[in-house]
């Protein structure tokens, strides 16, 4: 069975085709979204609503990490992966891994939200983080 | 912030920054005494210490102050990511600039890879973890080619540059034999396009002190030297801006270091056109390019001009990052904010060697801190 890495940033529907659903906020007064879920509007210090966010979005900027730690020459042991920051539809801007391989992405291009395996708990569930894949669309 | 009294720099000593194996019980000693025999005072005059380190024991701020002394001074542990050397710094300021203390100090170490990692670290994954910083300067990298047409070649010069400011700094971490170039910048293997192992910082150990006085101490002490004035302490946590980043941003918006350099200015009463050296938090070269136009010296979209003319290099219109930077003197997290301060103080004295900028007058320290904080001091040289 597979289970959010950590509670509270996204869930992941039963539906196993289905994209893990990202759990953001909307301030009434800010008219502004967030991800992940603020305790008050940032902006104007008010209560602020939860809401769920838009799976699909597009890339505004993108890497492909190597040697993953400051100052290191020792390289991924992976051979490296690719990162992204999106934008969806909402105005929220977050950051994920990347599906694919250098040369794949283009800033513009469409993602939808996937999930990622980062390891396993004691009773034997994926742990899942959220990554990003090509939708093949275009831009 | 309003200081009730005028601050000065009497002292500044650093241990070398590097891959070494030198304890950072020995190093913070080192540091700490190298900043009083600078000042050419004792211990003992010492009104408050501020001691910063990144996620070491928490005993290890006043267990390591016992070497320098045991005088009953007030000890206080100050932490803040990369800018942990320039809060515990801004502290001192403020220790003396309120009256609590005629004569502050702050010294700040960290060793190999950082305190965190001999500490532990985080095991199991979390999502704010994911990434890592690699990844978010080059999302700033790949947006600005994209946006302004920036070029590697642009992204190797600054790094080459801080690579040869470094030869002339014997703390640097990095101390090439040779001229190094952007050719050999770009060579070295591919951390996170489009940043190469040469254009990341440098992440071994080190540590390095600062000690902060009144005017009257100042000028007892100054044995002929001019005196360096604090003219601006200033720190600011985000704000929010469109595109805002809040789970695995390493630092905030870029837009960060543009207000609290403004703040910083107005507190000093100059602007860009008046400094002379600017040391920023250069952990890869973007970072640098994109400092240039939020600190003011160019206008938006005019760094990479500056960088084709040679304009940041030691004998340009403005050098950047004259001991190297984070990239060639290196990025232990705790003192790095503390090793600007040297290098301003030594520059603004006229002390620094073949790396010197000649007739030195204002300098500009800019450190970002994970979390994330920006911190500007100004530093001015009186006759």
């Amino acid at each position: 069975m597979k289970v959010p890495v950590e509670e509270g940033y996204f869930r992941i529907p039963e539906d196993p085709a289905a994209p893990p659903v990202l759990l953001g906020s909307f301030s009434p007064a800010a008219k502004t979204y967030f991800w992940p879920r603020r305790k008050r509007c940032p902006i104007t210090l008010e209560p602020v609503e939860d809401c769920e966010l838009s799976t699909d979005g597009v890339i505004y900027s993108w890497t492909f990490v190597l040697l993953p730690w400051l100052g290191s020459m020792e390289a991924d042991a992976g051979g490296g992966f690719g990162a992204c920051q999106v934008d969806l539809p909402e105005g929220v801007r977050i950051q994920a891994p990347l599906d694919g391989k250098m040369g794949d992405w283009s800033i513009g291009q469409k993602v939808r939200l996937v999930t990622r395996t980062v390891g396993k708990d004691d009773a034997g569930n994926e742990l899942c983080a959220i990554a990003f894949r090509l939708t093949g669309e275009g831009r | 912030m309003s200081m009730n009294r005028d601050v000065y720099v009497i002292g500044v000593g650093m241990h070398r920054f590097g891959k070494h194996d030198v304890s950072r019980r020995d190093m913070h000693y080192a540091a700490g005494l190298a900043a009083l025999e600078d000042a050419n005072i004792s211990f003992r005059d010492v009104g408050t210490l501020y001691s910063g380190y990144i996620g070491g024991n928490m005993l290890d701020g006043v267990s390591f102050a016992k070497d320098l002394g045991l005088t009953g001074l007030p000890v206080v542990h100050v932490e803040n990511a990369s800018a942990t050397g320039s809060s515990a710094f801004r502290e001192a300021v403020m220790a003396v600039a309120g009256g609590s203390s005629e004569v502050a100090m702050a010294v700040a170490f960290d060793g190999r890879l950082g305190n965190m990692a001999a500490a532990g670290g985080p095991r199991r994954p979390t999502m704010d973890t994911s990434l890592l910083p690699a990844a978010f300067f080059a999302f700033w990298a790949v947006r600005r080619m994209h946006d302004n047409g920036t070029t590697v070649e642009t992204f190797a010069k600054i790094a080459a540059k801080n690579w040869n400011h470094a030869r002339f700094n014997k703390f640097a971490e990095r101390q090439a034999e040779n001229e190094i170039t952007p050719e050999m910048v770009l060579a070295a293997p591919m951390v996170a396009y489009p940043h190469t192992a040469m254009m990341a910082c440098g992440a071994g150990a080190g540590a390095a002190a600062a000690i902060v006085a009144t005017r009257e101490v100042a000028e007892r002490l100054a044995n002929s030297r001019p005196l360096v004035k604090v003219i601006a302490s200033q720190m600011q946590s985000e704000r929010y801006q469109p595109g805002h980043v809040f789970l695995g941003a390493i630092v905030g918006p870029s837009e960060s270091t543009r207000m609290t350099a403004n703040l910083a200015y107005e507190e000093a009463g100059v602007g860009p056109e008046d400094l002379d050296l600017v040391h920023v938090h250069d952990a890869f070269p973007i970072e640098e390019l994109m400092y240039y136009e939020l600190l003011g010296i160019c206008p938006d979209g005019g760094g990479d001009r500056l960088v084709a003319e040679g304009a940041t290099t030691i004998g340009g219109r403005i050098p950047f990052s004259t001991d190297g930077g984070l990239i060639g003197r290196g990025h232990p997290g705790g003192p790095t904010g503390l090793a600007q301060i040297w290098d301003v103080t030594q520059q603004l004295r006229g002390e620094s060697g073949a790396r010197q900028v000649e007739g030195a007058r204002i300098g500009l320290a800019h450190m970002m801190g994970a979390g994330s904080v920006c911190v500007v001091h100004i530093l001015k040289r009186e006759a």
